[in-house]
């Protein structure tokens, strides 16, 4: 239908008393099922800007500098142990891993973590531009 | 906004019966930034003022700076006529409205502490598809190696997000303070922060403390901010079932807090605690050795 239409378009530039009868602008999609169906507007989400959370977050970040020195804000992170104050990509994270909680990691998650471990040295290191 | 939404409601009681172009829509949306028009803007207190100055500036300012000079306000009396004066030091509550520095520090406090738990697997940690489903040639089919291939309907994903992820990083330390002297500053400059001499209210209840907030047009939301760890029972109850009054102790201040909190309030020990730590960094040495290690001459 489409191309139809624009055959016609493209016949219409010939015979310019033909462009005025041809109003070939779709602007909707003509496709079969239209999976999302609504029957009105949905509802904003309401959020609660004031929880006990949202409003104390980002207190004692500064704990080092306002603090003596005493503690680190890398203290405050919550995280597993070999992510705390750790950046790095997947083969990092996997090895810190490893490294750190190894030992004390189920068999099955072990021997994927190494099988990852040894396929990321490999493409990091011996495919690709960069090694 | 409350004061907004008051005039809403009495704007449609009175036009329910006549249905006139003063109506308000009841979908209205209004920006969530507008100032309040009656709030007052009360001049910085002139050269010959009769009240004291309760308080000057420990440290040496600058030649060609002058300390800023604020009202000195108090919490016990609902009526809003200051007790005082104050001096601040320019180098804390007057530098430049460095947005950019506003921007990077409340950056890195919100994604230094993220840890994003997404986690995916991979067609080999996907249970079974070890078997070659059908034979690569003669059946027909698409030639395939396993079922749990990303091509598959239950296999795994290619290149989805792998295990728990950390966005951990530091800004310089000299950057994090300049950050916490330009919010301070531009909380000064905007009128939004407020000195009051202790935090005694006459009683715990949190109505009270709403009730002076709106008669003196301090704003939505208020942070006080006090030193030392124990403070009056009384204020700690009545910021203890509101919402958007919150009180923290001086080593908990930070720019994401300041950002959040319309209004601040911080006593006269809190100033010369923040002045004292913020000022130190302008005309410190270099660290040889993190600072939590003993130096001879830093407590």
């Amino acid at each position: 239908m489409a191309v139809l239409g624009g055959l016609l378009k493209a016949g219409a530039s010939f015979c310019q008393s033909a462009a005025t009868l041809l109003h070939t602008a779709r602007t909707i999609s003509t496709g079969t099922c239209c999976q999302i169906r609504m029957h009105a507007i949905p509802q904003l989400k309401k959020v609660d800007r004031w929880t006990e959370k949202r409003s104390m977050y980002g207190v004692y970040d500064n704990i080092g500098i306002l603090g003596d020195f005493k503690a680190h804000p890398k203290d405050l992170i919550v995280a597993p142990c070999w992510l705390k104050a750790f950046k790095g990509n997947e083969l990092q994270r996997l090895i810190r891993k490893k490294k750190m909680v190894g030992d004390r990691m189920m068999t099955l998650d072990k021997h994927n973590l190494e099988k990852r471990i040894r396929f990321l040295y490999r493409r990091f290191n011996r495919t690709g531009k960069h090694r | 906004d409350f004061k907004i939404s008051a005039n809403i409601v009495s704007l449609s009681k009175f036009a329910s019966s006549f249905p006139g172009e003063s109506a308000l829509p009841p979908n209205l949306l209004l920006p969530t930034n507008l100032v309040d028009p009656a709030r007052l803007r009360r001049p910085p207190p002139p050269a010959d003022c009769s009240l004291p100055l309760l308080r000057k500036c420990d440290a040496v300012v600058p030649a060609h700076l002058s300390p800023v000079q604020t009202w000195v306000e108090t919490l016990a009396r609902l009526d809003g006529e200051p007790l005082g004066l104050a001096q601040l030091h320019p180098d804390v509550f007057a530098v430049h409205p460095r947005l950019d520095i506003l921007h990077e520090v409340e950056t890195w406090q919100r994604n230094y502490k993220r840890i994003s738990h997404a986690s995916t697997k991979i067609r080999s940690e996907v249970r079974g598809g070890g078997r070659k489903p059908w034979k690569q040639k003669g059946s027909g089919r698409a030639r395939h190696g396993s079922i749990r291939s990303p091509l598959w309907k239950g296999g795994g994903v290619a290149n989805g997000p792998r295990g728990p992820t950390s966005y951990f990083y530091m800004l310089p330390m000299k950057v994090r303070v300049q950050g916490l002297k330009v919010a301070l500053s531009s909380k000064m400059a905007q009128q939004y922060l407020h000195i009051v001499d202790s935090l005694n209210i006459p009683s715990p209840d949190p109505q009270y403390l709403l009730d002076l907030i709106r008669h003196k047009h301090w704003g939505e939301s208020l942070l006080i901010v006090d030193v030392g760890e124990e403070f009056p029972e009384n204020i700690l109850q009545a910021t203890a079932s509101l919402k958007t009054v919150n009180i923290i102790p001086a080593i908990g201040l930070n720019v994401h807090s300041m950002l959040k909190h319309e209004a601040v309030v911080l006593t006269l020990e809190t100033i010369k605690f923040l002045e004292d730590k913020l000022l130190w960094h302008d005309q410190r040495y270099t660290p040889l050795y993190p600072f939590k290690l003993p130096y001879s001459d830093f407590p």
